[in-house]
């Protein structure tokens, strides 16, 4: 079992990034992830933003799976909400994409809220398909109303530079400095910030009394309460903070695709996968949800490569042949590795950081 | 009224599919504390493994009881290989893994028997159907009723009156103890997913004779299914039965009483309205109806 550094200081349990690893580590994520739109051609560029889209996505899922251990089945409806708020209100309105991330993250703490109140009163599984629930009611009041939402056909997200939509847009492309920035790069750059953003919001969270308090009642609710933390608190403000996160990666998404429909993609099955990601990564930890996330993104068109070299598999179509790999991938880590990626993570740097001990 | 008795009727019917469904997870869960997300795939399996047995010439009972045989079969190989390993995890990880293992399944049946509709063949004439009373009755729809009525019966009898129940109910209550006195846990838990396998095989193909047809999608009626199991009570049988009969009524009538009142709203809002009945109830009853509380320590 690959365990934590040993902390003997209560200043290097606050630390924000407290030894030789995670630094240069952070530095080389920095320059790898600054780099990345550049090298890169526009496919995997494309991958590269919906990767960084995921990764803002399963932080909001790691806080409340991982950090207050509730179980939710409705991610997905949160990132709907978010993508819908940002293209109904980008059409209609005509606002900017700065107000409107804002501004999605805003309707899905709203209910986000709602689902935390009741959500209460109930645990584990009831929580699950409770949650399941939402993803259908969800859908059905976005189909409801085609005058706003366009229904099944779906709806065009337009990207604005600033308030009423003229002048030049985000969309188009421009020179600076001798390097072309394309949509899709300047996508990159935001989108960049904001994953960097909601980590360090995450990792905050996590070291303040805040989210120990949120651990505290994921660990043994009762005892939480015994020892003066208030699981009610705890409960609704992670859900707050997660349907926030989501409802902005949803907006993410949504500038994105610029074109979104409800169901696909909004259904149980992207819930799910957002479970992967942080079950992949190592449930709990903020790296593991960005490494989950990561993993999980770029995988997905190597494994549709793969599955067509497969016998079987080549009479399935190449979504569910990455569908069917990555099935066996999540029950083998679930299996073998716990602590997903993260562990694996762990268990490296034990190795290096004892060498030439064992432990 | 004539209306209200044809819903009612109907309701029964995929009331009695429902029911069928529920109880798979409900026999699972009392037995090892698992949820079975998966459960859909084993009811799409059973209806299909069921066609190819009719389209091979075997008689219309023989398909049946080997559908059944071969679900169960494939619910125990599943238990056996993925879900005993990971006994003693926390709950999320059972649920992360059945729903990857439904998803497995999906792409397999996909794989095995394409993406056509098929027809569920009957013993009886697809369309044969007879009046009582002004309302005209389908014998697909009795056959659920019967069938269902049969299945739970013999539910009942095995759980409550045979040896098998009494290791079923003393491994659900504590699996230290009866592993102590010596109740073969493990096989217990095969056996349970038999069960709860050959349920959902008989469950599949009453449906897709009845409300609808046979589709790679027709795991998806679980995920409608779920509202019984909760209201019912995850633990409690008896509960889920009459939850699932309830859910089947409701559905019909909301289709025919709410839907059209709702407009543009009301598309398909009968498939929510479930939802919705469930949530309202959970707030009253967070355990549902029969379900008991757990009693938490620190």
């Amino acid at each position: 079992m690959p365990t934590r550094r040993l902390i003997t200081h209560y200043r290097d349990d606050l630390a924000l990034w407290p030894d030789m690893w995670h630094r240069v580590g952070l530095v080389v994520a920095a320059v790898v992830a600054l780099g990345y739109p550049f090298l890169v051609s526009d496919e995997w560029l494309t991958i590269g933003n919906l990767a960084l889209v995921a990764v803002v996505g399963s932080i909001a899922l790691m806080v409340l799976t991982g950090l207050s251990g509730q179980i939710s089945l409705g991610h997905a409806a949160f990132l709907a909400l978010g993508a819908y708020t940002t293209a109904v209100l980008g059409t209609r309105l005509g606002l900017p994409f700065f107000v409107l991330l804002p501004l999605s993250g805003l309707v899905a703490t709203a209910v986000g809220l709602a689902v935390g109140v009741f959500a209460l009163r109930l645990e584990g599984l009831y929580l699950a398909i409770v949650t399941l629930g939402l993803i259908f009611l969800v859908n059905h009041v976005l189909l409801g109303f085609p005058e706003y939402t366009q229904g099944l056909t779906g709806i065009a997200v337009p990207v604005h530079l600033w308030f009423g939509g003229d002048g030049p847009g985000l969309a188009s492309t421009s020179e600076w400095f001798g390097v072309t920035l394309s949509f899709e790069r300047k996508l990159y750059g935001l989108f960049l910030l904001l994953a960097a953003g909601c980590a360090y919001l995450a990792t905050n969270l996590q070291r303040s009394d805040t989210g120990r308090a949120m651990m505290a009642v994921r660990d043994r609710d009762l005892a939480a309460a015994a020892l003066g933390v208030n699981p009610a608190r705890a409960k609704i403000l992670s859900f707050g903070i997660s349907s926030f996160l989501a409802g902005v990666a949803g907006s993410m998404f949504a500038m994105q695709q610029q074109y979104i429909t409800v169901d696909p993609p909004f259904n149980l099955l992207l819930s799910v996968q957002y479970i992967a990601m942080i079950v992949l990564g190592g449930l709990g930890s903020t790296f593991g949800a960005v490494a989950g996330a990561l993993a999980f993104t770029m995988l997905q068109p190597l494994l549709e490569q793969l599955g067509g070299a497969l016998p079987l598999l080549s009479a399935l179509t190449r979504s569910q042949q990455s569908t069917v790999l990555f099935a066996v991938l999540v029950l083998l880590f679930l299996a073998f590795e716990p602590m997903g990626l993260a562990g694996i993570w762990l268990r490296i740097k034990r190795y290096f950081a004892a060498w030439p001990f064992r432990y | 009224m004539t209306t209200f008795l044809q819903l009612t009727g109907s309701g029964l019917a995929l009331g009695a599919a429902y029911a069928l469904t529920a109880l798979g997870f409900v026999v699972i869960y009392r037995a090892s504390q698992v949820f079975n997300f998966a459960h859909g795939e084993f009811l799409t399996f059973g209806a299909f493994f069921m066609t190819t047995m009719c389209a091979a010439g075997l008689p219309w009972g023989l398909a049946l009881a080997l559908s059944m045989v071969a679900t169960g079969l494939l619910g125990a190989a599943i238990e056996r290989g993925v879900l005993r390993p990971l006994v003693g995890r926390p709950v999320f990880v059972t649920i992360i893994s059945t729903i990857f293992i439904g998803l497995l399944l999906r792409e397999l049946i996909h794989a095995v028997w394409g993406a056509d509709v098929r027809g569920m063949p009957t013993p009886w004439e697809t369309t044969y159907g007879f009046e009582l009373g002004g309302v005209s009755i389908l014998a697909n729809a009795v056959g659920a009723i019967v069938a269902g009525a049969l299945g739970l019966g013999g539910f009942f009898l095995l759980f409550w009156k045979s040896r098998l129940g009494v290791a079923m109910r003393a491994a659900a209550g504590d699996q230290e103890t009866a592993l102590a006195l010596g109740i073969p846990v493990g096989r217990v838990f095969g056996t349970t997913w038999f069960i709860a396998g050959a349920y959902a095989a008989m469950a599949g193909i009453f449906l897709a004779m009845f409300p609808r047809q046979l589709d790679p999608n027709l795991g998806l009626v679980a995920l409608r299914a779920f509202p019984a199991v909760i209201v019912g009570g995850l633990t409690s049988p008896l509960g889920t039965v009459l939850a699932g009969l309830g859910l089947g009524v409701l559905e019909m009538l909301a289709q025919g009483y709410i839907n059209p009142a709702l407009g543009e709203l009301g598309q398909g809002f009968h498939e929510v309205f479930a939802y919705l009945v469930m949530i309202g109830f959970l707030m009253v009853r967070p355990h549902g109806i029969f379900g008991r509380a757990d009693v938490k320590r620190v």
